[in-house]
């Protein structure tokens, strides 16, 4: 591949071209926040968490899904973007019933991790508390509705990892919710093979085993990058 | 510089964060060299007074936590959203999701522990419960929010030091932000 | 069918349309409108009537298209008289018929707009409703039936493709559309004939055309209009597309909820596959290109492309990112052309007349003819088309025949969900792309809404707002959740419990959902809320509490 040089906050770099802005910056140390990404499935770009400013383009475009360009003049960490990123973390918060202190993911959490990283102290907005439901059909898994932010990283790992495509999004707006094969309980799905990929995939506490409590889940979301990786090699 | 007046409030919440308070232990020498407190659940005194700092624990779940939290931002100079059930309104707002007759009838009438005679209290003296739980800031203006279930001693000391000595503490670059 | 065997039918069609102009030619005007007011019941009441007076061969009946004054109809107009009538049921066909046909005399207190005008044009053309009027998408809507394709080959139909075809190679088509200066119609008004040419210029042995018929917003029935009264105008427009654009296969993507357009343009395919015009080999050249109905299902977000797309391919329509655009990366990855119904409706008069005569109507940057739904607190409410730049007083006042009662004017709403609102000050606003994006509305579809003093427009923003948290589809944060946030603190406002914490929470939010959606929805949700705040703070402020 062609290398070429973009600019991202003001520093020049060699790239290669036809890799997207969030690789750029991740091979350089440049921090851009992510939420929908996960390393090896396909990049959708709607945590909108990524955005970056493009010179030349009055659009805020996301890092994940937009590829470099030769002299492509990149600002990560402008006012307007940092404000952004607290707003959409604020969202996320307020859109579904987060409670850390009872929740499994607590200390290990993606979302919980962001809120600290972009310096959210409290959610100026109005919770929404809808009622969400908790799907515990599953031998050895729990899926949480009220922890879902919807970033689809389980519906990507298991479509494009496992093969399984358990998983899928019904409704629209905010009554988006993730359903197992046509919308139902988990437990009786019938593409389910139980790999768990999901659950290492998922950013919060939305899909857990079974058998722990409050602060005790581990997740490994390297682990399916890992596999990917392995399988590129035939490994 | 003379001493400045404390107060601690318990408003909605489980007194976890009072708890956590105790807990900065013998460094209460150095908030006792700085401050009075002056109103707190273990201190007697009927009237909130004129106070610099109140620490409000717990959220806004009733009319009577309403009155209460509007007369302390009345008199308190600062007031600190102390604890998650204050900041965002935490276990307390888990009765959110349900309309609250809903959740009397759980609570009260088919509770497992409930014979068949459960029923729901009501007597004048009971606290007369809001439809939903809210946060400190949905109904008055809050100076500082300190997060935590509960947050810890350090956190607590740290900012309590910080506004005892005219500096407003930065949870955030103190790297002492924390939920849950 | 080859060129030759077309120019002869067309021939043959034009010259019996001269035949009958001596005798009579009643249009009964089938739109959704007037068959919503009974147009079907009336079309097969005249029939009869024309049989029991024996008149059989003197005249001929046919159902059309949409008229435009939609409000007064049903209507049917006598050719070649012009005359149209208003409010025609069928207990009142039979002194028309007898007066028009019979007795060559019209009835002036059922001519159009006879109710409020002292004296009503017998020929409609003359009346100020149509005069300002510039007919080029709807041009045939009205006046052929829309079921026979001969009825359209007699009024030019297909022609321009022959011409295409055969005097025009690729580059020639999108030179003229480029030199027309037309742009899209759907909303966003991207110049097509940059569009066509960039999915030109990518080089693959697949590429797609489609037609995009998910009319959505609120009150907008162009593009229904359009499809229900010439179907085959839009097709031609596709296939002429398709061949500048090197596409061999097309989809004519039509909502659910127009169940009548759906019929009559499958019928349109099939029609002109029978005739040759579409399908393999058209008209004998090299060139093939096939189209398929697809429906949707109802979802506002597929009149986005990208979204539109994945709806095409079966997927669950939700917008990706762009870059990388349809025109690169499109439907299964192919270089894909989209275009609006509107658009392609004024493809084929393009070729026809040349891009000259379409660039000089309209004004410098906005080229051309839009057609805007007309509606609310508007005597005349209906569907028109005006050249661009029109400005919204004579729209309103001379085409509209003004606001019932006389009330003042307040606003009007531009672009449905997506636009905003333009308040009095601005009636003498040119109706173009740029005029209405500089005033904070758009030109969107073409949806016209106008309001009086009892329009609250707090209220206005939140049903907009619904509109939009409804139809979002949940795939980013700032759609998904920050239309939600916006709605809850519209409905506080309206409420008269908001803040003026609340207020500045909401101008915040609509910026962040503005600037930070992944697609157009996202994008443009706030339109209504942010221009109704930059034109009627006051009635905000009016509903705030002063203090916390």
């Amino acid at each position: 591949m062609a290398k070429i040089i973009v600019y991202i906050d003001d520093k020049k770099l060699e790239a290669e071209s036809g890799k997207t802005i969030l690789e750029v910056c991740r091979e350089n140390d440049i921090e851009i926040l992510t939420m929908c990404h996960l390393e090896g499935i396909t990049d959708i770009g709607a945590c909108r968490l990524c955005l970056v400013e493009i010179e030349g383009n009055n659009k805020l475009l996301s890092a994940c899904t937009t590829k470099i360009a030769a002299n492509m003049v990149i600002k990560t960490k402008t006012e307007r973007i940092k404000k952004y990123q607290r707003i959409t973390t604020e969202l996320f918060f307020a859109e579904r019933n987060h409670v850390c202190s009872v929740c499994v993911a607590n200390g290990k959490c993606e979302l919980q991790k962001l809120g600290y990283k972009v310096g959210l102290d409290h959610i100026r907005y109005p919770f929404l508390f809808p009622q969400c439901e908790v799907d515990t059909s599953h031998e050895w898994y729990v899926l949480d509705h009220n922890r879902c932010i919807m970033c689809t990283r389980c519906v990507r790992v298991c479509a494009e990892v496992e093969g399984a495509h358990n998983w899928d999004v019904m409704n629209r707006g905010n009554q988006v919710r993730i359903i197992s094969d046509f919308n139902t309980p988990w437990g009786e799905s019938t593409t389910c093979t139980s790999c768990g990929k999901c659950l290492h995939a998922c950013p919060t506490g939305a899909i857990w085993p079974k058998d722990i409590v409050q602060g005790q889940l581990n997740k490994n979301p390297g682990m399916i990058t890992e596999l990917i990786e392995k399988r590129k090699l035939g490994l | 510089m003379s001493k400045k007046k404390l107060a601690t409030v318990w408003l909605g919440g489980c007194s976890g964060c009072h708890m956590s308070l105790l807990d900065i232990d013998e460094r209460i020498l150095d908030v006792a060299a700085l401050a009075d407190i002056v109103k707190s659940p273990i201190v007697d005194g009927k009237e909130f007074p004129e106070v610099d700092i109140a620490l409000v624990e717990g959220s806004v779940t009733s009319d009577e936590h309403l009155q209460e939290i509007k007369l302390i931002r009345k008199r308190a100079k600062t007031l600190i959203a102390f604890g998650d059930c204050a900041v965002m309104t935490n276990v307390t707002g888990m009765r959110n999701y349900f309309p609250l007759k809903e959740v009397f009838d759980a609570s009260y009438k088919y509770a497992v522990s409930n014979d068949q005679y459960g029923q729901v209290p009501s007597h004048e003296a009971l606290l007369k419960l809001n439809d939903k739980v809210v946060p400190l800031q949905e109904v008055v203006e809050v100076d500082f929010v300190l997060p935590g279930c509960p947050p810890s001693a350090d956190t607590i000391f740290y900012v309590l030091f910080e506004f005892l000595n005219d500096r407003i503490p930065n949870l955030s670059e103190a790297k002492k932000l924390k939920y849950g | 069918m080859n060129r030759q065997e077309l120019k002869t039918t067309i021939e043959a069609e034009k010259n019996k349309l001269d035949l009958q102009k001596t005798k009579h030619r009643i249009c009964v005007c089938c739109g959704a409108g007037c068959i919503s007011s009974g147009s079907e019941a009336l079309l097969k009441k005249l029939q009869e009537e024309v049989e029991t007076r024996g008149l059989e061969k003197d005249v001929e009946i046919i159902p059309t298209g949409c008229m435009g004054p939609c409000n007064q109809g049903p209507l049917v107009k006598f050719q070649p008289e012009n005359t149209i009538y208003q409010k025609v049921d069928c207990n009142n066909i039979q002194p028309v018929v007898q007066a028009q046909v019979v007795e060559n005399k019209p009835i002036e207190n059922m001519l159009l707009f006879s109710d409020s005008r002292s004296k009503p044009f017998v020929n409609a053309k003359d009346d100020p409703f149509y005069k300002k009027q510039l007919k080029i998408a709807l041009q045939d809507c009205g006046d052929i039936n829309p079921e026979k394709i001969k009825d359209y080959l007699s009024h030019d139909g297909y022609q321009a493709l022959d011409k295409v075809l055969f005097e025009m190679s690729p580059e020639d088509v999108i030179g003229e559309i480029k030199h027309s200066r037309i742009r899209g119609r759907g909303g966003a008004g991207y110049p097509t004939g940059l569009k066509w040419e960039t999915v030109y210029k990518y080089v693959s042995p697949e590429k797609y055309m489609i037609c995009n018929g998910d009319e959505g917003d609120p009150g907008a029935f162009m593009d229904r209009s359009v499809l229900e009264g010439n179907p085959h105008r839009v097709l031609e427009g596709m296939i002429i597309a398709a061949y500048a654009v090197g596409a061999n296969k097309g989809y004519a993507y039509i909502r659910g909820e127009y169940p009548l357009a759906i019929k009559r343009f499958e019928l349109a395919i099939k029609q002109a596959k029978k005739m040759g015009l579409l399908g393999s080999h058209i008209l004998g050249t090299e060139f093939s290109f096939d189209v398929e109905v697809r429906i949707g299902a109802g979802a506002f977000v597929c009149g986005e492309e990208t979204a539109l797309i994945a709806s095409v391919e079966g997927k669950r329509g939700t917008p990706k990112p762009r870059p990388p655009f349809p025109a690169e990366s499109g439907l299964w990855g192919k270089p894909t052309l989209i275009n609006n119904v509107e658009t392609l409706a004024g493809i084929a008069p393009i070729i026809n007349k040349g891009g000259e005569w379409y660039s000089e109507i309209g004004t410098p940057k906005s080229a051309g003819t839009k057609v805007f739904a007309l509606a609310g607190k508007i005597n005349y409410a209906g569907l028109i088309e005006v050249p661009m730049g029109t400005t919204l007083r004579e729209i309103i006042f001379e085409i509209g025949g003004g606001m019932p009662g006389g009330e003042d004017f307040k606003a009007a709403q531009t672009g449905g969900p997506s636009g905003g609102c333009i308040p009095a000050e601005y009636l003498d606003v040119k109706m173009d792309y740029e005029s209405l994006i500089s005033l904070g509305s758009i030109m969107g579809s073409g949806g016209l809404i106008i309001m009086d003093k009892s329009s609250d427009m707090v209220d206005v923003a939140k049903y907009f707002m619904e509109f939009s948290m409804d139809e979002s589809c949940g795939k980013c944060v700032p759609c998904r959740v920050g239309t939600k946030m916006m709605f809850d603190l519209l409905q506080k406002i309206c409420n008269n419990k908001g803040t003026r914490i609340d207020l500045n929470r909401l101008e915040e939010l609509a910026v962040y959902v503005k600037e930070a959606s992944l697609c157009g929805l996202g994008a443009s949700a706030p339109n209504p809320l942010l221009s109704t705040l930059r034109h009627f703070k006051q009635e905000y402020e009016n509903r705030i509490e002063k203090e916390i």
